[in-house]
């Protein structure tokens, strides 16, 4: 269980802006911040590592009490077990894919970390270059891995996929899920993509002039009402197409192109790019064994 | 020619390129990451040698040395020091003509880092120290290199400072620089000019060293 | 989309299924549903609730004949008969409530629909859901 409450008056491009956030967040759960750039996202990412200190506050991280600023506690951030992905990836460009892992291994910590991350991120092929030689997807990997050689109780990542391209992007928030719930982390992200928040996040928190002004699922934040189709997706419009009486409406919902029939009542409210949610009753979709 | 003042003058550069370095790399990452309202002040004073004319260094070097003031007489009483007219006066002198020679490269190549690296050491536990020897320093081995010899070539270079300093000692003080000045005097053209050739020759080669590696020509050997 | 507005009349839950029933115009609909009024607040009995069903989930029928397995019957009037090649578009008043229907073309000649005909419009109790 996280705790925080962070107070701080921030200098952004637009001017000032008082960030004030009171939250908490439960242990292994997978959380979004959300919000418009400037909206202090980072700066919350940043106060949790103890890499910027707020004002007024307090951090209490299972138990434990990371920064009170009324006591005069401030743990500095090499105390706080945290794992961090930078935007740039901060990768260390003089050590090797695994050297940049071995460097964060703390004192006496077991090396078998080290070699079990390697293979996770599938970069064992690579674990000898220097990450200047590597493209962005397998950086952010590395940078992904590196974050979790210590076993931090919260792995932040300030949108890690913002740089790559959709195809990559699927891939890591795979790599992102599954070491996630593997390692049994509680992981805050700050992201911007819709398709993303869906598929990734438990809960989101909905940050607006440097106030939460929401948490909730994804659902309850994103739609605007509970349908009671189990069959759900969002994704985003790419073409709206007319045949014969009807439309067919073409959504990418993650990587897979579906179409969806309407009537033109409802394609006059839509515009290609749009984010829809795609619902239908359980009842209709087929299941069927893929042969390989 | 006599090789003595080529000898002293490499002696010289060497000493004082690595004292530099050892005073430089605190200094310069104080600098750089430090955000104490008297920094200016501190970046003003190592600065001041590159506009100041050598001889005004030189002669209040001369007088803070002499054992009638409170330096000179606490180096020579307490250490043993004899600044004036010595070699380890002459160290010392160029230690602080040098100075922004080698702090500005080291301090520009810690600014132009990206704070995300300090950061990300930080948080995977690592001390200040440790992330200055394994992240930061091995991360501006070009602007070390510049700092190296740049610091080097300019003590060889020095004149000013060192005739205000040291004299004209042989062995002791009387480097290259001062031994052309001394041989145009006497109106040996032929010995000012060996020296002067020799010099020409060196830092050329010193600084084109520089350049081929910081423009990435020779890259691939550095790293 | 269709969209009617009506009000829940009865929730019988077994398991993670409700069926839901609810009341409009005098006309009963009914809809089951994986959800339960533990998991949707909105599964309330006397909550007007939105009922959603696909245009091409609506069946037509004309006069009333045979027993039939479909729970939803609608009596409508057709206001509008838009003819595409293969697919035409029903405009259908229920008391007052204008839905749609896709069916084929084909079907339409066959049954010989007409404009300002009485027909009843089904729906599947499967194909409708439910929205607050």
């Amino acid at each position: 269980m996280i705790r925080f409450s962070l107070h701080k008056k921030l200098k952004a491009s637009t001017g000032d802006m008082q960030l004030d956030v009171e939250c908490h967040i439960d242990q292994g759960k997978l959380v979004t911040l959300f919000g418009e750039s400037g909206a202090g996202k980072t700066s919350i990412l940043r106060m949790l590592a103890g890499l910027l200190m707020p004002e007024k506050g307090t951090i209490e991280v299972n138990n434990s009490v990371w920064l009170d600023t009324q006591k005069g506690i401030n743990l500095k951030p090499q105390q706080r077990k945290t794992g961090y992905v930078f935007q740039d990836y901060a990768l260390f460009p003089n050590m090797t894919v695994k050297e940049n892992l071995e460097y964060a291994l703390d004192k006496n910590q077991d090396i078998g970390i080290v070699k079990e991350l390697i293979e996770i991120i599938e970069l064992t092929d690579l674990q000898d270059r220097k990450p200047e030689t590597l493209s962005g997807g397998q950086k952010q990997r590395i940078a992904l891995a590196r974050a979790l050689v210590r076993q931090p109780q919260i792995l932040m990542l300030d949108e890690p996929l913002s740089a790559l391209d959709r195809a990559m992007r699927t891939k890591l928030q795979d790599y992102i899920l599954h070491v996630h719930r593997k390692y049994n982390l509680t992981t805050i992200l700050v992201s911007h993509e819709m398709s993303e928040i869906f598929k990734l996040s438990d809960e989101i928190l909905v940050l607006e002039n440097g106030t939460i002004t929401r948490q909730g699922t994804p659902m309850d934040i994103f739609t605007n009402r509970h349908i009671s189709g189990k069959f759900q997706f969002t994704g985003e419009i790419l073409h709206i197409e007319k045949e014969d009486i009807i439309y067919i409406i073409s959504v990418l919902i993650g990587n897979n192109l579906v179409k969806v029939v309407a009537d033109q009542s409802e394609v006059q409210q839509f515009s290609i790019g749009e984010k829809v949610l795609v619902a239908s009753k359980a009842f209709n979709p087929m299941i069927e064994k893929i042969n390989h | 020619m006599v090789w003595g003042p080529i000898i002293l003058t490499f002696k010289l550069a060497l000493i004082v390129t690595f004292l530099l370095l050892l005073i430089s790399i605190p200094l310069a990452y104080w600098l750089a990451f430090s955000r104490t309202r008297v920094k200016p002040v501190f970046e003003t004073l190592v600065s001041m040698p590159l506009v100041l004319p050598p001889t005004v260094i030189g002669f209040y070097l001369l007088i803070a040395f002499s054992p009638a003031y409170p330096l000179g007489n606490f180096l020579n009483e307490v250490l043993g020091l004899q600044m004036v007219f010595t070699f380890e006066g002459l160290v010392m002198a160029s230690v602080i003509y040098s100075l922004p020679f080698m702090v500005h490269p080291i301090q520009a190549g810690f600014r132009n880092l990206p704070a995300s690296l300090t950061e990300a050491s930080y948080v995977l536990g690592k001390s200040k120290t440790t992330t200055l020897f394994k992240v930061l320093l091995p991360n501006i081995k070009p602007s070390l290199l510049t700092g190296i010899v740049l610091a080097f070539a300019h003590t060889i270079g020095e004149f000013g400072v060192v005739l205000m300093i040291g004299g004209s000692i042989p062995n002791e003080t009387k480097v290259a620089s001062i031994a052309i000045y001394e041989e145009v005097e006497a109106l040996n053209y032929g010995q000012a000019n060996y020296y002067s050739l020799f010099l020409f020759i060196v830092t050329f080669v010193i600084l084109l060293m520089v350049y081929l590696v910081n423009g990435g020509y020779l890259r691939r050997i550095w790293k | 989309m269709n969209t009617l507005r009506a009000e829940i009349t009865s929730v019988k839950v077994h398991g993670n299924l409700s069926l839901v029933e609810l009341h409009l115009e005098g006309t009963t609909l009914k809809s089951i549903v994986i959800e339960t009024p533990a998991t949707a607040s909105y599964l309330k009995k006397g909550n007007t609730i939105n009922v959603l069903f696909k245009e091409t989930e609506v069946i037509i029928g004309k006069g009333k004949g045979q027993p039939i397995s479909l729970r939803n019957i609608l009596d409508c009037t057709i206001t509008n008969i838009e003819k595409g090649v293969l697919l035409s578009k029903l405009s259908l008043k229920f008391k007052g409530h204008s839905i749609a229907s896709i069916i084929t073309t084909n079907a339409v000649e066959h049954l010989d629909l007409k404009k300002g005909e009485q027909i009843t419009a089904m729906i599947k109790t499967n194909e409708i859901m439910l929205s607050d």
